[in-house]
């Protein structure tokens, strides 16, 4: 046991003064999360330019733009309505809102209770449906002013609704960013295996009496603790910074985490066990790591992706990670049942442990 | 146990063959190394004396033979020697992000008892660099430490595997004087090295190992005086002093000429001086930088296999 922790200690001292290795599992999965929360953050303050096309002109026209200045974060710009549509093909504006000619009048005829409601048109751009969202909000805003003769509303929509929308993807990316930077622990102990089976250290280490199993296990160790302080700082990251908290049981937390960095460093094995050289096992590492990153759900939805790379996506271990860890620490919606996520990462875990016991060679 | 009480050796090897493909590295061997004893295998590179080593050290498994370490088969009591014997290997390379303390540290928890970390770090000269990387350390030093780490347990039996190469002569020699004391400890050594002159002064015993095989093994003086009974008279050579003269001097065989120097080959040096000293002062001179060499290990390497060790 003695020498199991020393080796512990040492494994970690050598990780922690290795800048790269550091920086790939602990700070990346961070700035990207910190990133990423930011651009769902910006997206969250909307602020919306509309083109403006009054071809009324009547005090109720002047009436209703006077409404829509008066939002805040709303910008109008003022044109024709072809011009108005070009600008927003081109993006210049988020959308278009026209004021018919007769709009002041049938407004009156529908206040003295005769003829049909005034009417405004909207032109948004149905691919974007946040935007759209926006939009209608804003227009709603003003319209029920309106609507209410020009009384304060008695009911306001509350900012939060907003801000609820951009927590959902950020608390999809939390959890993603874990299981990703818990894969990033586990295959990238190829590299030091690697290395020191070139350097002959695990030669030398084989002349003592230390067992194969108190080497592994030490490995095992320190990548589970590693992982375990990764969990620690992303979710504290998440809580404190956006608001992201675990709403599953921590010990399902603990759990996955534990297997998932098991699983992850089974696969590390595997790839030292093909790599003969510290930069075969770098550009190994980088060619599971990226694919896997990619497909696994932790950046686009899967059901979004194309069919064939649904199938991939299905396989990979990182896919049951992040939907397990989504599951049990803010409640997302489940891509599989947690005992198959489970069931699959043992699988791996099992698989990839299997092959590395066959095939790693010690010297 | 019992077997080592009953033969008396700690190492004993009978047969021992190593083949990687066509090749064979070791090519039935036999030896036997006493208690308390330096041996050394002295050969060139791949020779096969690596491969050796590394069975004995429970490393590689033999496709022949036997090796008996420390009264144990290395076939199926590799574990139980372990924690009884030190090593250091050849090409010597620690975790290069750690510290000397810290790495001998992390060897000393692998024994159940182990020297203290100062005393090999003093004995090994390593003071001045206790708390550097070992990727900082120079070639020497780094053998050095592997040297310690094969010290860490105290060790009934040590394998050191070219351990002063790449090392200046002041580290050589202290570390001769190191495996003098470990011999003065009662422990054994197994070295290899193509360093006659380290075989020379350290080994009680050695093997000359070539193509895998062993040529022939015994005391160093034992091997030379088996071939070459004659020593060596050298001086500067002087016309005063023709060959003619020096052929006719008591008990020499030869005369030969090696550069600026006459060599005299004598099955007698005394006899010899004598008359040359008498010689020369009869004709008014006095033989410049005269000496007597006796033949070396390299002499007998050169006559076993026809070729020199460095090669």
């Amino acid at each position: 046991m003695q020498a199991l922790f020393a080796l512990t200690r040492a494994n970690i001292r050598s990780y922690t003064r290795d800048r790269a290795a550091v920086f790939w599992t602990l700070a990346f999965p961070l700035v990207f999360i910190v990133l990423f929360g930011l651009i769902f953050q910006g997206s969250g303050s909307t602020r919306l330019t509309l083109g403006w096309v009054d071809a009324d002109g009547s005090p109720a026209a002047v009436k209703l733009q006077a409404g829509f200045e008066a939002l805040q974060g709303i910008t109008l710009v003022k044109t024709d309505r072809d011009g108005a549509i070009d600008d927003m093909k081109v993006g210049k504006v988020d959308s278009v809102i026209v004021v018919p000619a007769g709009y002041g009048a049938s407004l009156e005829a529908a206040q003295s209770g005769a003829g049909a409601p005034g009417q405004v048109e909207v032109y948004t751009d149905p691919s974007r449906p946040q935007l759209q969202g926006s939009v209608y909000q804003a227009v709603g805003t003003v319209l029920g002013i309106v609507n209410l003769g020009g009384k304060p509303p008695l009911v306001v929509p509350s900012p939060q609704t907003v801000q609820t929308e951009n927590l959902n993807a950020i608390s999809y990316f939390v959890p993603s960013m874990l299981g990703l930077s818990i894969m990033q622990v586990g295959i990238f102990a190829a590299i030091p295996l690697v290395a020191d089976r070139e350097k002959l250290i695990l030669k030398r280490l084989a002349a003592t009496p230390l067992r194969r199993w108190q080497l592994v296990g030490s490995n095992v160790l320190m990548r589970v603790l590693i992982a375990f302080t990764q969990a620690i700082i992303i979710v504290a990251v998440g809580s404190l910074l956006f608001g992201v908290e675990v709403v599953g049981s921590l010990i399902l937390v603990a759990a996955f985490v534990t297997l998932g960095a098991m699983a992850f460093l089974a696969l590390g094995y595997v790839i030292a066990s093909f790599a003969k050289t510290e930069d075969s096992a770098n550009g190994m590492t980088s060619m599971i790591q990226f694919p896997m990153m990619f497909l696994s759900g932790a950046f686009f939805q899967i059901d979004q992706m194309p069919q064939f790379l649904q199938v991939v996506a299905r396989l990979i271990p990182l896919t049951y990670l992040a939907d397990a860890l989504r599951q049990v620490m803010v409640g997302g919606a489940a891509f599989a049942p947690l005992w198959v996520c489970a069931a699959v990462l043992l699988g791996w875990l099992v698989v990839c442990f299997g092959i590395a016991a066959r095939k790693f060679e010690w010297q | 146990m019992s077997a080592s009480v009953a033969t008396g050796s700690v190492i004993e090897v009978r047969g021992l063959v190593k083949r990687y493909g066509d090749l064979v590295a070791v090519d039935g061997i036999d030896f036997d190394v006493a208690p308390g004893e330096v041996f050394g295998l002295l050969g060139p590179n791949g020779a096969g004396k690596t491969t050796t080593v590394e069975i004995l050290e429970g490393l590689r498994v033999p496709d022949g033979g036997r090796a008996i370490v420390l009264g144990l088969d290395v076939a199926s009591g590799a574990e139980a020697i372990k924690p009884r014997i030190g090593i250091s290997l050849q090409t010597a390379s620690m975790y290069p992000k750690l510290t000397v303390v810290e790495i001998i540290d992390l060897f000393r928890s692998f024994y159940t008892t182990s020297r203290p970390t100062d005393e090999l770090i003093e004995m090994l000269e390593l003071g001045e660099r206790r708390n550097a990387r070992t990727k900082d350390l120079s070639g020497g030093q780094r053998q050095r430490l592997a040297v310690a780490l094969a010290l860490v347990n105290d060790p009934e039996l040590v394998f050191l595997d070219e351990p002063t190469t790449g090392l200046d002569p002041a580290a050589r020699r202290s570390l001769w004087d190191l495996i003098k004391g470990l011999k003065a400890r009662g422990r054994s050594v197994l070295l290899t090295t193509h360093y006659m002159e380290e075989a020379e002064v350290l080994c009680d015993r050695l093997a000359i190992m070539d193509h895998g095989s062993i040529l022939e093994h015994g005391t160093v003086d034992s091997l030379i005086a088996r071939r070459f009974q004659e020593r060596t008279v050298r001086f500067d050579t002087s016309e005063a002093l023709p060959d003619p003269a020096l052929a006719d001097l008591p008990a020499v065989s030869t005369v030969k000429h090696d550069a600026d120097a006459t060599l005299l080959y004598t099955t007698d040096v005394a006899a010899t001086v004598g008359a040359l000293l008498a010689l020369a002062e009869s004709r008014g001179i006095e033989p410049q930088n005269l000496g007597i060499r006796r033949a070396t290990l390299e002499d007998v390497f050169l006559d076993l296999t026809g070729r020199a060790l460095r090669d």
